[in-house]
């Protein structure tokens, strides 16, 4: 009787789960597999009509002999590595701080959040006027400052510019996750760090072996989201450089959108985005595997 | 058999057939309104917009729509949307549209563009610039009507000039070199322009295109392959590094759009850049301009083979898919009738297309500019558009890129540029 009643639960569950199941087909899975069955067509706008041609892996193997590409992953390489480190690094730093007595303000919480809560856009076409090299608001400061004699164009090298890309990016993120991991450090019992304290640990061994193992899973989750969003960046290359000056701030992102929209390639253009989606797949997944709970030692 | 024709039986038919006429006829009006309805897609204003849309000839445009049955749609967006909306709407099958706005694009959409210039009345094409027509041909066909003459040409600061000795603008690459190094003092610049942007017209490769035809160079030869792999093309980039040495404003490199460039040589930080006629009035506008009163214009210096421009190419195009092609022809007229062309320069800085109005005194009088292009409109000027145009200037704009900041030498840059067009025009086959 149990069983036929759980059954009967199970099923109802499904019928109810059915239309959501529906939706999230029809607005995630058509799309991806309309996406990846064109990263396998040459796709172009021809004759009033959308012109399919079935090439096979013809536009993977486009990816491995186009230097533009390899250049775009190379940006987009450094991009994530420094990213990734630069948020995680300076926002467990930032929620160490604000794990203190000191720090526990809801008035520095609030101040924090904002880089975050502002529209992607709207950040990058702030971060425009602040790198102006006419009228910026940074050449202003550092001339007053002395630390320089004529205003610079931060822009205007590829290195230069993508560091300042990799600045305004940094800046935004840093919020997420330093809100993440002070959560994370909020949840180490006090009671350890008294325990270390009483057996003569320093700061920097409490650190260590406390915080560090117990926040360790937080850290993970911060690198992978980090990670993939960092592959995501489209909108401060947009507004900011549109991939210039010589290609030197192309990330795959925009390299995608720009062989699909600019050039009208469209097959190829979905090829690398399937690139990009793989690639994030991925990172979900370790992030999942994050999140599941651990058995520990004993728990049996 | 039995005839059942009968005297009611004639006037319940006649009554029927009126009825069934009546019916029709508010039928017919229903659908004749419908047939009627337009739609437009373009760019929002500042950028050239059609009447209705931006404020000029609203009267005119209001009395169109009565006289003609017609309602107009219009869905506009900020210019830098265009491209890929129409784009988006092709490849999906949902282009709605009935006329459509183009900057160069038309080779690239051709199979979805109606030929309808050939229908247009002899005389408006006969008042237009014939060469204005080479950027919407394709396989022989006229697909569009450039609607604003947009050239090119030198805007400069007449006061910086004259403290600098300069009793007029430059004529030769000489000259504006020169006057370039000798304008870069006192916290100013010689030169302004906007690399950042490599691709499209605007972007660094038609600056590059512009100095290319004034050294006498051409894009492709007759079989549509590149040609520009010559003197010509060495000497146009070198032309451009050695603009960049006398005092092009570091910047330069990095401001995306125009109104990047035109804010420095607004504010007075630089007394010379390359420029299209929209940007005459806000220089002349004291809320955005501190240059008021000082602003000239003239045609581009010549190179080795004379003066030659650029084309902004601004068009309107027919959809092959429009319901209503005879009168969104209609509609096309209507936007290059000549008060409305008028107004169009007087009200909103735009200039005409048409010959006869943009030698009108009083648009001459108001945008002085329009002299300038119409003497620019009498040297070449070609924005070299191809299907893929895109694609190849954004090869060419990022060496041309690299050459300014010194990482390539201009015949390398050519070189490349050269190897990079090839390939996309044999892959588009």
């Amino acid at each position: 009787m149990a069983t036929t009643f759980e059954k009967r639960r199970q099923n109802v569950g499904v019928l109810l789960l059915t239309p959501a199941l529906i939706v999230i087909a029809a607005i995630l899975g058509y799309p991806i597999v309309r996406s990846a069955l064109l990263a396998f067509q040459d796709v172009k706008l021809r004759a009033g009509k959308l012109d399919q041609v079935w090439v096979g892996l013809g536009n993977f193997r486009r990816i491995f002999s186009d230097e533009g590409l390899q250049h775009a992953a190379l940006n987009t390489l450094y991009f994530s590595v420094m990213e990734v480190i630069l948020v995680v690094g300076i926002g467990l730093v930032l929620a160490l701080l604000l794990n203190q007595p000191q720090g526990r303000g809801g008035f520095l919480k609030i101040l924090l959040v904002i880089p975050w809560a502002i529209a992607p856009v709207a950040n990058a076409v702030l971060w425009k006027w602040i790198l102006s090299s006419n009228y910026g608001v940074l050449n202003g400061l550092l001339k007053s400052l002395g630390l320089i004699d004529n205003y610079q164009v931060w822009l205007g090298t590829p290195f230069s510019a993508l560091n300042f890309l990799l600045l305004v990016d940094v800046w935004k993120s840093i919020p997420f996750v330093t809100l993440l991991l002070l959560a994370a450090l909020q949840r180490v019992p006090v009671v350890l760090h008294r325990a270390a304290f009483m057996d003569g640990a320093s700061s920097f061994q409490s650190f260590r072996h406390i915080t560090l193992p117990a926040i360790k899973d937080a850290i993970g989750i911060a690198v992978i989201l980090q990670t993939i969003w960092s592959l995501r960046v489209f909108d401060i290359v947009f507004v900011l450089t549109r991939g210039g000056p010589a290609d030197g701030t192309v990330l795959l992102n925009f390299l995608a959108y720009r062989v699909t929209f600019n050039f009208l390639d469209i097959g190829y253009g979905a090829a690398i985005a399937n690139v990009i989606f793989i690639l994030t797949f991925a990172l979900a997944i370790s992030y999942l595997w994050l999140l599941k709970p651990k058995t520990t030692v004993g728990a049996e | 058999m039995q005839s059942n024709i009968s005297r009611r039986l004639v006037l319940k038919s006649a009554a029927l057939t009126a009825a069934a006429a009546a019916t029709g006829s508010l039928f017919g009006s229903y659908a004749q309104a419908e047939e009627a309805a337009l739609s437009v897609f373009g760019p929002l204003p500042p950028d050239p917009a059609p009447p209705g849309a931006a404020k000029f000839a609203e009267a005119a445009f209001e009395a169109w729509k009565a006289a003609n049955g017609a309602s107009v749609n219009y869905e506009l967006l900020a210019w830098p949307q265009l491209h890929d909306r129409m784009a988006t709407a092709f490849a999906s099958g949902s282009a709605p549209w009935d006329i459509m706005y183009m900057c160069g694009w038309v080779p690239e959409f051709e199979s979805f563009l109606l030929p309808f210039v050939d229908s247009l009345p002899a005389d408006l094409i006969a008042d237009l610039p014939e060469s204005s027509f080479k950027t919407v041909t394709s396989n022989g066909k006229r697909y569009g009507t450039v609607f604003t003459l947009s050239l090119l040409t030198l805007f400069y600061n007449k006061e910086h000039l004259e403290r600098a000795g300069f009793k007029e603008p430059p004529k030769n690459w000489d000259e504006f070199k020169r006057y370039t190094k000798e304008l870069t003092r006192d916290g100013r610049f010689g030169y302004v322009a906007n690399y950042a942007e490599a691709a499209g017209i605007g972007g660094a490769a038609s600056y590059w295109m512009a100095f290319l035809q004034q050294a006498g160079g051409t894009m492709f030869g007759e079989g549509g392959l590149p040609v520009f792999k010559s003197d010509a093309g060495v000497d146009a980039l070198q032309m451009m590094i050695d603009l960049m040495a006398s005092g092009t404003e570091p910047g330069s490199i990095s401001y995306a759009g125009i109104n990047d460039a035109s804010n420095v040589f607004m504010s007075g930080r630089a007394s010379m850049m390359m420029n299209w006629p929209y940007m005459w009035n806000p220089a002349q506008d004291p809320k955005q301009s501190q240059i008021v009163g000082k602003l000239a214009a003239s045609i581009l210096p010549a190179g080795p083979a004379g003066t030659a421009s650029i084309d902004g190419t601004d068009t309107w195009t027919i959809s092959k898919a429009s319901t209503n092609p005879e009168k969104a022809r209609k509609l096309i007229e209507f936007y290059l009738d000549k008060d409305v062309q008028k107004r169009q320069a007087l009200d909103t800085g735009w200039l005409p297309s048409r010959l006869s109005v943009l030698g009108d005194p009083e648009v001459q009088a108001k945008l002085p500019i329009a002299k300038v292009v119409l003497d620019q409109a009498q040297h070449p000027y070609d924005s070299f558009v191809t299907a893929d145009y895109t694609q190849v200037s954004q090869a060419i704009g990022t060496e041309v890129q690299k050459a300014l900041q010194g990482q390539k030498t201009a015949v390398e840059a050519i070189t490349e540029a050269h190897e990079l067009v090839t390939a996309i025009v044999k892959r588009r086959g």
